[in-house]
Formats: C-alpha cells, sequence, structure tokens
C-alpha cells in the first residue's frame, strides 16, 4: 500500500506532511514523495491515497502549474473511488482562481465554482469545531483571507469557527473521495476517528491507529476545550 | 511641524514621571499615547543622527543588547529599546526619552531592536543607516505564516538608503530587498555539516529563482547552509564577513574579511549563539572598529541570561533553557542542543502559551515542525510533560520514538516536579517560553529546592 504525497519540498508548512506520516504509520503504507516536474503515482500507478499539504502563495503557482497535466485525471480517480486530501491554502489550488488585494486574479484548477480572496495584511486564526458524518473534527485555521462561492455540502458542517468563509457552515470541499479543508496542521492526527475514517477509504479494513490511546486522550481533551462555550474561537 | 505632535510629546513626557512615581517603569506607555494622541508621531520625533537596526526571527534580542554592551563598552552613548518592546509603541518609547521637551535629540546613536511584522509602521520613519537581519525563520504560524512572507514583507518596508547585514548562509534573509546596497556574514564549511537536512523545518527545497531542485553544498541545520542550483547556476551569495576554523571546544573561531582577520573567543558553545557573535563582528566592522577593538570590547559579554541560566543543587544541573512557545524552530534548536550535551539528562517540558489556556486553546500544528525526534537520543532518561498541552507533547513524543515508560504528564506545573527524578550527576533542562517565563523561573526555585533534598 503506498501514500503519495505531492510536492513535499513546498507543500510542508505547519506540520501538514505528518499527516501522511501518521497514516503511514498506522497501516504500514509506504510514502511516496512526488517532486514538482515528477509524473505523480496517481497517473500511471495505484496509490491507497493521495495528500496535499499547506504551502506559501508561491507554492500554489507552482502546485498549480505542476498539477494542471493531471487535474482531470486526478479528479476523475478522486471521483471514482481514491482518498485525496488536501489541507490548508492547498484547497485554493482546485477553486476557480485567487484573488490579491491589488484585484489581480490568478487562474487555479477550476475544479469547483468557489474562488480564494487573499488579504496578505490580515492573518485570520481560529480554532475550528465540525463535524464529518456524526464525527467531530476539531482543528485550527490559520490563513490569509477566505473564499467565497458554492462549496455546496463542503467536507464537514461547521459547529463553531469558519466554514468555507465566516458566512457559511460548510466547510471545505469534497468531490467524491476528493476532501479539501482549510483546516491546517496535524488533523488527522488530532482526529482519530477522521484518521480510521480515511485509513477505511484507503481499504483498511479495521484500523488501529498508531498510539490510538495516546491520540484518544488528546482528542478528548481538545473536545473538553472546543465544545466549552468559554473558550474563544478566533483568535 | 503639527500641534498634536507637541501635545503628544508634552503628555508622553509627561507621563514618564507618573509612571515611575506609580513603579510602571520599563512600559512602552509614553510611546502608546504618543502613537494614540499623534498616529504619525514617529514622522516628527527627533531622531539619533545614526541608526542601527536589528531584525530577524532569532537573535535579534541577544545581538541588539550585544551592540549596546559593546558600543557602551567603547564609550559611546546609545539609545536602546533593550527595556522596551520592539514593536512601533516601544520604538517611539525609546525615541521619546531621547529626546528634549523642544524635541531635541540628545542621542547621537541608536541600536533598535525591531519586530519584523511592525517594519511597515517603523522605517517609513526611522530609517536606519544599518539593517541587520540575523534570519528569517518558520516562526508563529498564527502571526508570521511563513518566512517568505517575512521576507517580502521587509522588502516593501526596507528604505532604499538602508545598508543591509546579511545571514549569507540564509537564503530567505540574504534575499530581503534585493536593490539595498548590502554585506553577508557566514560560517564557512564546519565538520558537523551535512549535505541534506534533517530537520522537520526546510524552508528552501527549491530554488528561489526558477523553483528547479537546489543542491545543498552543506547544510548546517534547517534551511541554514550554502546551495547552489544546476538547473539555473544561482547560489548562495559569497561572504563579506566569513568566520572559519570554529572550534566549539577550544571557544575560539576566526573572522575574516577583505580587510583582514581577527581570532575570537566564543561567548557560548551554542551554534546559534556563534552566529549572533559573527552577525556582531560583522556589524561592527561595517562601523569602522578593527578585529583587535571587537575582540576586546567583546571580552566578558554576556549572553542574556533568561535565555540560559544554569545552577548546581548537590550534584544535579539544573538548567533553564528558553525554547519560547509556539515556535517549532526555537524548540527545535533547543532540543538539539540539549540532547547533545554530555550525561545523562531528564527534561521538563513547559513551553506552553499561557495566554491562549486563559482565553482559546493553543494551536498545536508548531508541534509537529518541531524536531522532537532529537529527544529520543541517547542521554535523554525521562521526559516530563506539563501544562495544558501536556498530551499533545506526550503524543507528539511518542510519534518521535520516546518510549511511553519515559515520559511522564502531569498538568499542574509544580505537582509535576514531584516526577523528576533527580539521579546523582543528571542534569534538569526546563523548556519554557516568553509567556512562561515568570512560571517557569517559580517552577525552577521548587526543582532546585526538591533536588537539595534528594541530595541530602
Amino acid at each position: 500500500m503506498k501514500i503519495e504525497v505531492l510536492y513535499p519540498e513546498v507543500a510542508n508548512l505547519y506540520g501538514d506532511l505528518q499527516n501522511a506520516r501518521y497514516l503511514a504509520r498506522s497501516c504500514g503504507a509506504e510514502i511516496v514523495n512526488t517532486s514538482l516536474g515528477e509524473e505523480p503515482l496517481f497517473a500511471s500507478g495505484d496509490p491507497a491515497l493521495v495528500y496535499l499539504g499547506c504551502t506559501t502563495e508561491r507554492g500554489q503557482s507552482l502546485i498549480r502549474d505542476a498539477l494542471e497535466p493531471y487535474g482531470d485525471l486526478l479528479k476523475k480517480r478522486a471521483e471514482f473511488g481514491l482518498p485525496v486530501l488536501a489541507t490548508g491554502n492547498a484547497q485554493e489550488i482546485f477553486g476557480e482562481y485567487i484573488e490579491d488585494p491589488d484585484g489581480s486574479i490568478e487562474k487555479m484548477l477550476g475544479w469547483f465554482p468557489v474562488h480564494a480572496e487573499r488579504e496578505m495584511d490580515r492573518r485570520y486564526n481560529s480554532l475550528y469545531w465540525g463535524k464529518l458524518e456524526g464525527m467531530d473534527i476539531f482543528g485550527f485555521k490559520s490563513q490569509f483571507g477566505h473564499s467565497a462561492g458554492d462549496n455546496g455540502a463542503g467536507l464537514f458542517r461547521t459547529e463553531r469557527g469558519a466554514g468555507l468563509n465566516p458566512n457559511v457552515k460548510a466547510e471545505g470541499l469534497r468531490l467524491g473521495n476528493f476532501m479539501a479543508t482549510y483546516v491546517l496542521g496535524p488533523l488527522v492526527i488530532l482526529n482519530p476517528p477522521f484518521a480510521k475514517y480515511l485509513l477505511r477509504l484507503m481499504g483498511v479494513a479495521e484500523p488501529a491507529l498508531a498510539f490510538e490511546e495516546a491520540a484518544m486522550d488528546v482528542y478528548e481533551r481538545r473536545r473538553a476545550e472546543f465544545t466549552d462555550p468559554n473558550t474563544g474561537f478566533i483568535y | 511641524m503639527k500641534l498634536k505632535f507637541w501635545i503628544a510629546l508634552l503628555a508622553a513626557k509627561l507621563s514618564v514621571p507618573a509612571l515611575k512615581l506609580t513603579r510602571h517603569k520599563g512600559t512602552n506607555f509614553p510611546g502608546e499615547l504618543a502613537l494614540k494622541l499623534c498616529p504619525d508621531f514617529l514622522k516628527y520625533v527627533a531622531k539619533p543622527a545614526h541608526i542601527i537596526a536589528v531584525t530577524g526571527t532569532n537573535g535579534k534580542t541577544t545581538v541588539a543588547n550585544m551592540t549596546c554592551d559593546i558600543l557602551e563598552k567603547a564609550g559611546r552613548r546609545v539609545l536602546h529599546n533593550r527595556y522596551g518592546s520592539n514593536i512601533n509603541s516601544g520604538i517611539a518609547t525609546s525615541l521619546i526619552s531621547g529626546v528634549s521637551l523642544f524635541n531635541r535629540a540628545r542621542y547621537d546613536l541608536a541600536v533598535l531592536e525591531v519586530d519584523e511584522r511592525s517594519s511597515k509602521r517603523i522605517y517609513p520613519y526611522v530609517k536606519p543607516d544599518y539593517l541587520v537581519i540575523t534570519n528569517l525563520f518558520r516562526d508563529s504560524i498564527m502571526r508570521n505564516a511563513h518566512p517568505q512572507y517575512i521576507a517580502d514583507f521587509l522588502t516593501a518596508a526596507i528604505p532604499a538608503e538602508t545598508k543591509l547585514i546579511l545571514n549569507g548562509d540564509d537564503l530567505i534573509a540574504s534575499s530581503v530587498a534585493p536593490d539595498n546596497p548590502r554585506v553577508y556574514f557566514g560560517i564557512e564549511r564546519m565538520d558537523t555539516d551535512l549535505t541534506a537536512c534533517i530537520n522537520l523545518i526546510n524552508d528552501v527545497r527549491v530554488c528561489p529563482r526558477c523553483a528547479g531542485k537546489l543542491t545543498w553544498d552543506y547544510v548546517r541545520y534547517h534551511h541554514i547552509g550554502r546551495a547552489h542550483c544546476e538547473h539555473c547556476g544561482f547560489r548562495s551569495p559569497a561572504y563579506d564577513y566569513a568566520a572559519s576554523a570554529v572550534d566549539l571546544e577550544a571557544m575560539t573561531m576566526t573572522v575574516a574579511d577583505g580587510a583582514g582577520r581577527g581570532a575570537y573567543k566564543l561567548l557560548s558553545n551554542s551554534l546559534f549563539n556563534v552566529y549572533n557573535m559573527v552577525t556582531e563582528i560583522a556589524l561592527l566592522r561595517e562601523l569602522g572598529f578593527s578585529h583587535a577593538d571587537i575582540a576586546r570590547l567583546m571580552d566578558g559579554v554576556r549572553i542574556a541570561e533568561s535565555r540560559y541560566l544554569e545552577e548546581r543543587a548537590g550534584s544535579v544541573k539544573v538548567v533553564m533553557q528558553m525554547a519560547k512557545e509556539k515556535n517549532a524552530l526555537a524548540c527545535s534548536r533547543a532540543f538539539d542542543y540539549v540532547s547533545q550535551q554530555p550525561g545523562e539528562k531528564e527534561l521538563f517540558l513547559m513551553m506552553n502559551c499561557l495566554g491562549d489556556v486563559k482565553h482559546w486553546s493553543e494551536n498545536v500544528c508548531w508541534l509537529y515542525d518541531c524536531d522532537f525526534e532529537f529527544l529520543a537520543r541517547e542521554g535523554i532518561t525521562h521526559i516530563v510533560a506539563t501544562g495544558a498541552r501536556s498530551l499533545d507533547y506526550r503524543l507528539r513524543l511518542l510519534l518521535a520514538g520516546v518510549p511511553d515508560e519515559m515520559i511522564d504528564c502531569v498538568r499542574d506545573e509544580f505537582e509535576a516536579v514531584d516526577k523528576l527524578r533527580f539521579a546523582p550527576g543528571s542534569s534538569v533542562y526546563l523548556f519554557y517560553g516568553t509567556d512562561s517565563l515568570t512560571l517557569a523561573f517559580k517552577v525552577r526555585d521548587k526543582v532546585l529546592q526538591k533536588a537539595k533534598e534528594v541530595a541530602q
């Protein structure tokens, strides 16, 4: 079993890469890194999951360029069951475009009728609590601006925090097994139920997580903090 | 000059004795008040004729303080912000203290530590002759995002005439404001250098010019080292001030430049502080000091004690090691350094962000950027994880390869001290951040007391 990590040389911010490592460790999968300019494994091989992490603004452009020739294929494969997870601002690469504060527009892959509106002078920082198929999802957001447009039901249903933007409850993007979310960092590690959900999508029948008891302790402490109405959500 | 400015200056000046009377010395209140009354106060307040600014992710306080100490030792009167903050209100407070009621500058020279993110509010009005950039690393995810963002931010804010003194071993810092006059400092290849990065954080993995694969001639830690691109010919800048023969045991090094070379005694055996010294030497050389004078003036200069402080209790050494909360890189450097110190070590992790505990919940992304793997090295026998994020530390330590039986997890910092074992001849390291500084010193007192009890 292989987990493909796309462009880790530029998509590696905020500990995101540890998500793929945690899944690999939990199921004995091998990590395959695909660099800019290389043919992705999903184009000719059969990864169990494709992962893309958070990146810089320049990184978004480089990834868009690298992924463009394979975009339709990845979309089709995700629609037919290949789990793909993109975290943080990697989500924006799959929208229509990114708009900079000066009004300039950079086209993205256009899988979804949404676009990002960057605010480079204002960083949005918050906690996040959402739901996915009955699971509680806890995590963090830290981003320059939000996205606008129609993301349908999204990936998560927001309980507290911002969805695609602060006015929307649907958080992230979902198409078949393609999943993207603004939630960044160790999302998978901090959410054992979500980690198991992904492992099941990868074909692991009875998933067991690495250091599951310790991970659940962390999850429950975070649940207590995030569901406490006295806990502030926006920094 | 605007009436608002004169009112602001008068009010700020009057606030100083009032603060002294109420024992509120060292706050930024005068600057805050002045900026509130006159938002462009920094534009009008008189400045010293010569201004040196120091910025960067790590080491800016050390370098700025060292610069003040050395210049004062050399007989110069220096205006500085070492007792205030490094944001615009702190700079304003310093400048207020450096002018008369009639707005006459009373100093000829200022050394200002400047927060990177405050650049846009400071440099349009306070134009440094020299700006030192120690390095640009990943810092607080929430405030600084990523180092290239900070580099772009600085580039947009730095005045065109400012001469930059840049870390030539840092491809991000050295890329700032490319049209400005500049010199580079660095440390030539060391025996301990590698050709591939072993850290989780490496923010220069592709060529900054063409995004092609970057080849490292050598890498020291994270993105510090020298690299070139086979594809477009890009390479790290040549040094103007090059340290070599760095000997961490003999505590010596040599620094060479176009006009000569000098032998120096190291002030600390941490490589980070060696960089701080080389930075300082480059700055002082730019100011016209000879190598011999710099070596003489540096002798006896101390690194700030809040960052590293050791004390003995019986045969046990208790060390305060600042690691900065929510800063993966600072913690990685501290972990690397401590894990390589000789002997048996117990670690006490209390880098929790106490402000976040009160109001939110700490963003823990940084834990997964930080090299906790260094704590699985031989010699570390026991780790006590404390505070609101103690369970997060435990999970991260387990993933880093630290066996569960070596970890104790206690939320209350004072109760956690009871878990320490104080093996004879061992060292106890307390890792803390700026936010937990006061608490850390209280905890240290209990650690010392316990260590003495165990020793009896």
